[in-house]
């Protein structure tokens, strides 16, 4: 037990080490709910993210309030997208409760955001008024839709409107060649790998995700996902990890994958 | 004979005594996930990468051992300290203690053979590695390699005891006088097999088409076996006759240790794998073919490890509470309630979730639980070890 603490802790630490001089990462995955602010607080999310050299973090929070209280630390650093969940538990139900509509278009007209999401949502449950409306709140007010779905609601996203921006989370953990062929077909489609690690190990990027980073190296973010409270205290580890298979693709590819996209769409703060 | 077997309950309960039960309706389906878990006893584990693996004079080596503090650096603390016989091998301690107190729960012994990753990580590969980490780590034993080579060597019993059981006297270098301590201390775990239960009797008893016998199984156990690999899913993980994969999983229980301190689970026993001299990719594996490292070698990480532990067996689970890695559930009923209740929130997959809140109603959380304490059987007292050099 100790040994595996230590030596993570190793591995954090050479990650410390060397943040200042490594490749800065956008991380586009990441949440700051509610049973994490008192055994995480909001300085040492900061603190963390600095260690782990993450400039900019797109954070969504059950409840939003997360957010907010992060953005209140580090405005610079939190880039803040609005979640349909008031608390944990609301995954598997938002998709039918009438009051989510009314939530959103309240803290819309609130606050700035960049993005709508994380929201989860399969198949045919993505024509659901709900989520038809969240589409339509999203090209009110120019969000991107962070939607962790499989590929069926994202091609329904793109039906009710063709102009949406969709950032689709853990590339909807699907095989490289069906990502590339839905990166194709829609243009603003974008793809995190938050919580992926099929496209690399060792620090060797995997046959078939070498074809789609190369093919589409404007298209991808990194992602930690921090969905329990817990997972705080992977981030730094977590960009080392990126870091190495990074290393393995062209620098401008590796650029754009780790930041350069995530400024880009989602900009810095607001 | 299947299909009679099924349709004999009403019959049974009406020929019968009174105090003889139906056996319930079990597809074929069922029969053959039933069957699954077992026969037990399985045939002794035999680990190619220890030499001492299975033979007696390598086991009574490292039954002396086993309770011998003086491995300790204080001289006060021995394996059995924690794994005490008369607690299943356990400690009955929410959290283990050594020289300090530990992060985990000290895990039953039984079984621990026919592992294939071994400690609440898998920081492990093979069971006498796992055994040299208690010797060394501070907070447990606080030996060190050195200690252990010169209690083998100036001790008269334990010298000739260990030239029985490795064919030459104790002469190495102290790192190979740990690892052999090590692997005769495995030796004698690996004999540590858990006795039969009412769960085999009634398993052996489905397979074999034994009406009279199936039905001395209780219902309400029959029922929690049915939900155990039916709706609960259960099996998913805790398959086979030691009711485990032998795999890691993230369960939905937390992983903070203190403030700001994380237990990384399997993604820090990953890491100390590797780091590890004594791993079987080393020059410690006995086994020529190095076909015993084959998991070793193409273990991979995955962001999922992080915060995962390894899924124990069942056998014996009712009598070796706590429960989970670090003892948070106190009986058997907690940890049904726990999979009842746990927040979807708190995992994730890449698919169908294989941990999910069951919603079990209090008649199905009796049952279940009835039927895990049906895989607990009082074990035959051990007789005292053979001398060393009779």
């Amino acid at each position: 037990m100790r040994h595996a603490l230590a030596t993570l802790s190793l591995v954090v630490a050479a990650g410390v080490a060397h943040a200042d001089q490594e490749l800065p990462i956008f991380d586009a995955h990441m949440h700051y709910s509610h049973d994490a602010w008192t055994v995480v607080p909001p300085k040492e999310v900061v603190e963390i993210l600095k260690k782990a050299g993450v400039k900019r973090a797109m954070v969504s929070s059950s409840n939003n309030e997360g957010t907010k209280m992060l953005q209140d630390v580090a405005p610079q650093v939190i880039v803040p997208e609005l979640r349909p969940y008031r608390s944990r538990g609301e995954l598997s139900t938002w998709q039918r409760d009438p009051t989510v509509l009314p939530f959103l278009e309240d803290l819309l007209s609130k606050r700035k955001y960049v993005a709508i999401g994380e929201f989860h949502i399969f198949g045919a449950d993505a024509d659901l008024p709900n989520m038809r409306g969240v589409v339509q709140l999203a090209k009110k007010y120019g969000l991107y839709l962070h939607s962790h779905s499989d590929a069926d609601a994202v091609v329904r996203h793109f039906q009710q409107d063709p102009d949406a921006k969709v950032l689709w989370a853990h590339s909807g953990f699907e095989r490289p060649e069906k990502i590339r062929e839905m990166l194709r077909r829609y243009p603003k489609l974008y793809c995190d790998l938050a919580f992926l690690t099929s496209h690399a190990s060792g620090g060797k990027v995997a046959p078939g995700w070498r074809e789609a980073f190369l093919e589409f190296p404007d298209r991808f973010v990194v992602g930690t996902d921090t969905f329990t409270p817990e997972r705080w205290h992977y981030v730094v580890e977590h960009a080392r990890w990126s870091r190495q298979w990074l290393a393995d693709l062209p620098p401008d590819v590796a650029r754009k994958i780790a930041y350069e996209n995530g400024d880009r769409l989602f900009g810095g703060s607001q | 004979m299947r299909r009679a077997l099924l349709t004999t309950a009403l019959l049974a309960a009406l020929a019968a005594p009174a105090a003889a039960q139906a056996t319930l309706d079990w597809s074929e389906a069922e029969i053959r996930l039933v069957g699954q878990h077992g026969p037990w006893p399985p045939p002794p584990a035999r680990d190619p990468s220890n030499r001492v693996s299975a033979t007696p004079v390598g086991i009574v080596l490292g039954e002396h051992l086993f309770s011998d503090a003086r491995l300790s650096g204080d001289g006060l603390v021995s394996c059995a300290t924690c794994h005490q016989e008369g607690r299943d091998w356990s400690d009955g301690r929410a959290l283990g203690k050594g020289r300090a107190d530990l992060d985990r729960r000290t895990p039953s012994l039984w079984n621990v053979g026919y592992s294939h990753w071994f400690g609440w990580s898998g920081a492990a590969d093979s069971l006498w590695a796992h055994t040299i980490k208690p010797i060394l780590d501070a907070r447990e034993m606080a030996g060190s390699s050195a200690r252990v080579a010169r209690l083998l060597r100036e001790d008269k019993e334990l010298a000739c005891g260990y030239e029985r059981a490795f064919g030459r006297k104790p002469d190495g270098d102290d790192e190979q006088m740990l690892v052999n301590a090590a692997k005769a201390l495995a030796a004698f775990q690996a004999t540590l097999v858990s006795p039969r239960t009412r769960f085999d009797d009634f398993r052996d008893a489905l397979m074999a088409g034994d009406r009279e016998a199936a039905a001395r199984y209780g219902q309400s156990e029959q029922r929690g076996l049915k939900l155990f690999i039916g709706e609960a899913n259960c099996n998913a993980c805790h398959f086979g006759p030691r009711f485990t994969n032998g795999e890691f999983g993230d369960i939905g229980i937390g992983f903070f240790v203190r403030p700001g301190e994380v237990d990384a689970g399997r993604l820090g026993g990953i890491a100390a794998l590797a780091d590890s001299p004594f791993n079987l990719l080393g020059r410690y594996n006995d086994d020529a073919s190095g076909a015993n490292a084959r998991r070793t070698r193409h273990v991979r990480r995955l962001h999922s490890n992080f915060g995962e532990f390894r899924v124990p067996g069942l056998r014996q689970v009712g009598r070796s509470a706590a429960y989970m890695h670090n003892g948070s559930l106190a009986t058997v009923e907690d940890v049904v309630r726990h999979y009842s209740e746990v927040s979807p929130d708190r995992l994730h997959s890449d698919g169908t979730p294989l941990v999910r809140a069951l919603g079990l109603s209090a008649g199905q959380s009796s049952d279940l639980v009835a039927f895990l304490r049906s895989l607990d059987a009082a074990p035959p007292p051990r007789p005292s070890p053979p001398p060393l050099c009779p």
